[in-house]
């Protein structure tokens, strides 16, 4: 048989992402969209801030800037500023671009880490232009050459808008929308599911059912796949989200602080608190979530993406993006026929490799910590697993970082963050030996003042959204 | 910074490994390390990987040599990648090039489009025929790669063929020339700290005893420290790759210099053929359960294409790999460290990885644990990839004129290789990786080199309509052999732009 029909269960982000991203890029396929609402627990579905591989997920959909982003309402961000994750540190910015430029071949951090060392040097942030510009409160996308030529950014949605943008897209391109809700799941003898049944007792078939109803997961979770638990490592549990406070003149950073038992932010148009019950609590009515993954999102003909598939804290922002990855990964390795175990095992190795290397960098925050109190405390004694552990002995021995295949958060974030939060490297690497501390120091000198330079003139976000309104206004 | 320190560095062993380590040490970290080698001209250089990949050629820029000179030198060819003959089956030719198929571009790759023609019953040329890169060495032609990604030319990649005998002598020349001590003589005695176990100092036969604080064992097969000193076990890979031995001997050339090495499968192995600017390699790599080194011998001697240079010369070897390559303050880099046989040319590129690894975790005392570790996980992962290749080239086969083919073709290969050959059976899934050698289009070539055709084709190659797709394959096809006619010869080239020295 060839797979034809694909059903997708959730009517939240993931699910509607989903429907539309298979219907445009495999036309032939039959896709309905069984369109149940999520609960505020599916984070991927409700978390307004996202990573730049939005704006590619976009590209792949033909959602240009004037659908994705000024008629839905969204805003531009460059990153996040960090505050009190380490006492006694300044804030620091992590925003999506590399610092500084390479000397003579050796790479700017390994020069910025022997400076730091011997003596007093600029915050690593302040040589990377995107931060920069976000701090300054400006925005523009990455130009052809320059300094500004190599940043990334990346979208704080107005989640309902987007998500009815989406709903056009996907019947625009063809989905077929069921309605009803879902009253049951039947599955054949070796686990698979045959069909749904609906409330009005009518089944719906498909070749392929793709999990988007949140962490509750009324597809996938009835075939018992087993789960990984990330609570010891990660205990935040709870969340309050809210609707942030309207500003004229909106920071493409979201302001990220610790508090006693675990972090707020606040962005452009959400806030809201993460924090460990055991450690903490809310006067308003949280939401829960445990950190944790499946071991195999594809089991049998079902597909689990968004929160069905993974649960992480939204530090980071990896709730969408980990969706937009699953269905780009599913797309990239539609069977052609009736799903394969083989097939199957390999999207579950990419997904759960991509996952954990998320959770890693979401980590990472917590076990570079320095803060009193028992959260901050518990949080920065527990081990953590191999991977990070891995990564942070090559680093806090000679800066390196290694290479995983799956990694979401290139060396830029990584360095970022492990230098935001005071990580410095035991050894200088051997190969900036070439370049003379002199040399180094007037390199970054010349940087830091080429930043100031290309940052002046810049509008600011609010301005520059202004135009590129006015410019879609013009053309329409 | 000026408290640095620099460690004594005594690498033992002056072939390809030990030279590439010395030029690459004394070039790259000149204040790290005071770098002595001990060799010894009694004992024979290998001089293996007379073919190489491209990754050669980020060795030759770090060290600032000018590719021109070098080839010179080396009295080098160019290689656009390896012919197999006969591997899939008795008459089979097919390239694996260092390139893609198709324009390299697009969401799907070119073979499911190619896959869905061809189980659809219509006639269409190999898919080898779709890569410019092989026919540009099927045409003997040779340019350098275009920058240009939108054009066809971009599609490509290139390393060299050069004499490996000449290429230790030049980069000695450049190791001396920054500063590197050169003692002749043999190791005959590893000396070891009692408590710690590392070791402190080899003995020469004359006496002699040179101090360290680190060993990079360059000795070859010998394993001299890592292996006879530390007596890190071996790890046997024979049950999959049989071959144990090989006979070597260059002839005068005759037919043409191909800008590709040649590897043509034998009753009991297979027979490089690898064509420099002066004379033809060749080689006859068997398994000695399944022939004689006579029967080898002889049946190299009648393969060869003009007269013999030399007297066939006989080597031995075992495949597989010390457990660990790096253990206390040894680092073993080359045939010290493991052996694979050069079908896939991966032996120089092991020998430059291995020592890319040592300069990015050159330690700073001979406390190194992080490096250590850090550098043996890196050169597993190496190994382990490079195995899967080799054995996918031995076990998709169709032959069964020998009992080496029945065996090769019936045994048990490791697990890791046979769901990626069923993933490509089923649907042409290659699973990808952005890091390391044999990308994408290496498994694929040798997949449908070999007759793994995949039964179906990722669905969104169904888009087109099929007369849309077979005249876009058309035009490709022409715009390939257009190309490809406009470029120069690959000894026109050769001419042009590296000839060696007239001959002494």
């Amino acid at each position: 048989m060839s797979l034809k029909r694909v059903l997708v269960a959730g009517g939240g982000l993931t699910g509607w992402s989903t429907a539309a991203a298979l219907k445009r890029r495999v036309p032939m396929l039959e896709v309905t969209i069984l369109p149940l609402a999520t609960p505020p627990s599916a984070l991927a579905d409700h978390i307004a801030t996202t990573l730049p591989s939005i704006l590619g997920f976009h590209a792949d959909l033909g959602i240009g800037l004037g659908d994705g982003v000024t008629r839905t309402g969204s805003l531009y961000r460059l990153g996040a500023r960090f505050c009190g994750w380490v006492e006694g540190l300044p804030d620091y910015v992590h925003a999506y671009g590399p610092h500084g430029t390479a000397v003579d071949g050796v790479s700017f951090h390994h020069l910025w880490a022997r400076a730091a060392r011997d003596g007093s040097v600029a915050a690593f942030d302040t040589f990377s232009p995107a931060a920069a510009m976000a701090r300054a409160g400006k925005f523009v996308p990455p130009g052809d050459d320059g300094l500004l030529a190599s940043h990334g950014f990346a979208l704080t949605l107005d989640v309902p808008r987007y998500r009815r943008m989406l709903t056009a897209l996907a019947r625009h391109v063809g989905v077929r929308e069921q309605p009803g809700a879902l009253a049951g799941v039947e599955t054949a003898a070796d686990g698979a599911i045959e069909a749904l049944v609906l409330d009005d007792g009518s089944r719906i078939a498909a070749d392929l059912y793709c999990d988007c109803t949140g962490p509750q997961a009324l597809l996938h979770g009835p075939l018992q796949a087993p789960r990984e638990d990330w609570r010891r490592w990660l205990p935040c549990d709870r969340l309050v989200l809210g609707d942030a406070e309207p500003v004229q003149d909106p920071s493409p950073l979201d302001c990220v602080t610790a508090t006693a038992s675990g972090w707020h932010w606040t962005s452009a148009l959400q806030r809201g608190t993460v924090y460990s019950a055991a450690h903490g609590e809310s006067e308003e009515e949280p939401i829960r979530f445990e950190a944790g993954a499946t071991l195999e999102p594809w089991r049998h003909n079902v597909v689990a993406i968004g929160d069905a598939a993974v649960t992480l804290e939204p530090l980071e922002w990896g709730n969408l993006h980990l969706a937009h990855s699953a269905i780009d990964r599913l797309i990239t390795m539609l069977p052609a026929g009736a799903p394969h175990p083989l097939e199957a095992a390999e999207f579950n190795r990419q997904a759960l490799a991509e996952a954990r290397r998320v959770r890693d960098f979401v980590l990472l925050h917590y076990v570079t910590s320095r803060r009193d109190g028992p959260f901050w405390q518990d949080v920065a004694s527990v081990a953590p697993p191999e991977s990070l552990a891995h990564t942070l002995r090559l680093f806090r021995e000679r800066g390196r970082l290694p290479y995983h295949e799956e990694e979401t958060f290139d060396r830029n974030s990584w360095l970022a963050v492990l230098f935001g939060q005071g990580v410095l490297p035991r050894q200088t690497d051997p190969l900036a030996d070439s370049v003379s501390p002199a040399d180094a120091h007037a390199a970054m000198a010349r940087f830091g003042a080429g930043i100031a330079r290309a940052i002046q003139p810049l509008p600011t976000l609010a301005a520059f959204h202004a135009a590129q309104s006015r410019h879609l206004h013009e053309r329409a | 910074m000026a408290g640095q320190p620099s460690l004594r560095v005594i690498i033992v062993g002056g072939g390809t490994s030990g030279w590439m380590t010395a030029a690459a040490l004394a070039r790259l970290l000149p204040k790290r390390c005071r770098l002595h080698v001990v060799e010894s001209e009694a004992i024979g250089v290998i001089g293996v990987g007379e073919a190489t990949l491209p990754h050669i050629r980020g060795f030759i820029e770090k060290l600032g040599i000018r590719e021109a000179d070098f080839m010179a030198w080396t009295r080098g060819t160019f290689k656009l990648g390896i012919e197999f003959r006969d591997w899939g089956n008795l008459g089979d030719s097919y390239i694996h090039p260092f390139g893609t198929f198709g324009r390299g571009k697009g969401d799907v790759d070119f073979h499911h489009y190619w896959t869905r023609l061809r189980s659809a019953g219509i006639d269409i040329p190999p898919l080898e025929q779709f890569s410019y890169g092989c026919m540009l060495a099927r045409a003997n032609r040779f340019d350098l790669p275009a920058s240009d990604p939108a054009q066809l030319a971009s599609t490509y990649g290139y390393a060299y063929q050069f004499d490996a005998l000449l290429f230790a002598p030049y980069l000695r020349s450049i190791a001396e020339g920054l500063g590197t001590h050169r003692t002749e003589g043999k190791v005959v005695e590893v000396l070891r700290d009692a408590l710690r176990g590392d070791i402190t100092a080899i003995r020469l036969e004359d006496g002699q005893i040179l101090e360290g604080d680190l060993f990079v064992d360059c000795s070859g097969f010998r394993s001299l420290l890592l292996g006879e000193g530390l007596e890190e076990p071996f790890e046997d890979w024979n049950h999959w790759l049989p071959a144990d031995r090989a006979v070597a001997m260059p002839c005068r050339t005759e037919t043409a210099v191909t800008p590709y090495t040649s590897a043509v499968a034998m009753p009991a192995g297979w027979r490089w053929r690898i064509p420099l600017q002066h004379r033809t390699g060749n080689g006859y790599v068997y398994a000695s359960a399944f022939t004689s080194d006579d029967g080898a011998a002889q049946a190299l001697t009648r393969a060869v294409e003009g007269a013999p240079l030399a007297d066939p010369r006989l080597l031995r070897f075992r495949a597989g790999r010390r457990r660990r390559s790096w253990v206390r303050n040894c680092v073993a880099i080359g045939l010290a460290s493991g052996f694979l046989e050069p079908l896939e040319s991966t032996s120089i590129y092991l020998v430059q990885q291995a020592i890319t690894a040592l300069v990015e975790l050159f330690p700073d005392s001979a406390e190194a644990t992080v490096e250590r570790d850090e550098f043996n996980r890196l050169i597993d992962l190496e190994y382990d990839r490079i195995r899967d290749f080799l054995i996918l080239h031995y076990h998709a086969t169709r032959r069964s004129d020998s009992e080496f083919w029945n065996y090769v073709r019936t045994m048990a290969v490791p697990d890791s290789l046979a769901e990626k050959i069923e993933l490509f059976r089923r649907a042409g899934r290659v699973v990808k990786y952005r890091e390391g050698v044999f990308l994408d289009a290496s498994w694929i070539a040798v997949y449908v080199g070999q007759g793994i055709v995949p039964e179906g084709h990722d669905p969104r190659a169904g888009g087109p309509d099929t007369a849309t797709l077979l005249q876009a394959m058309k035009a490709l096809h022409g715009e390939i052999a257009a190309t490809v006619a406009r470029v120069p010869e690959h000894l026109r080239y050769i001419d042009g732009y590296c000839a060696m020295a007239a001959a002494a």
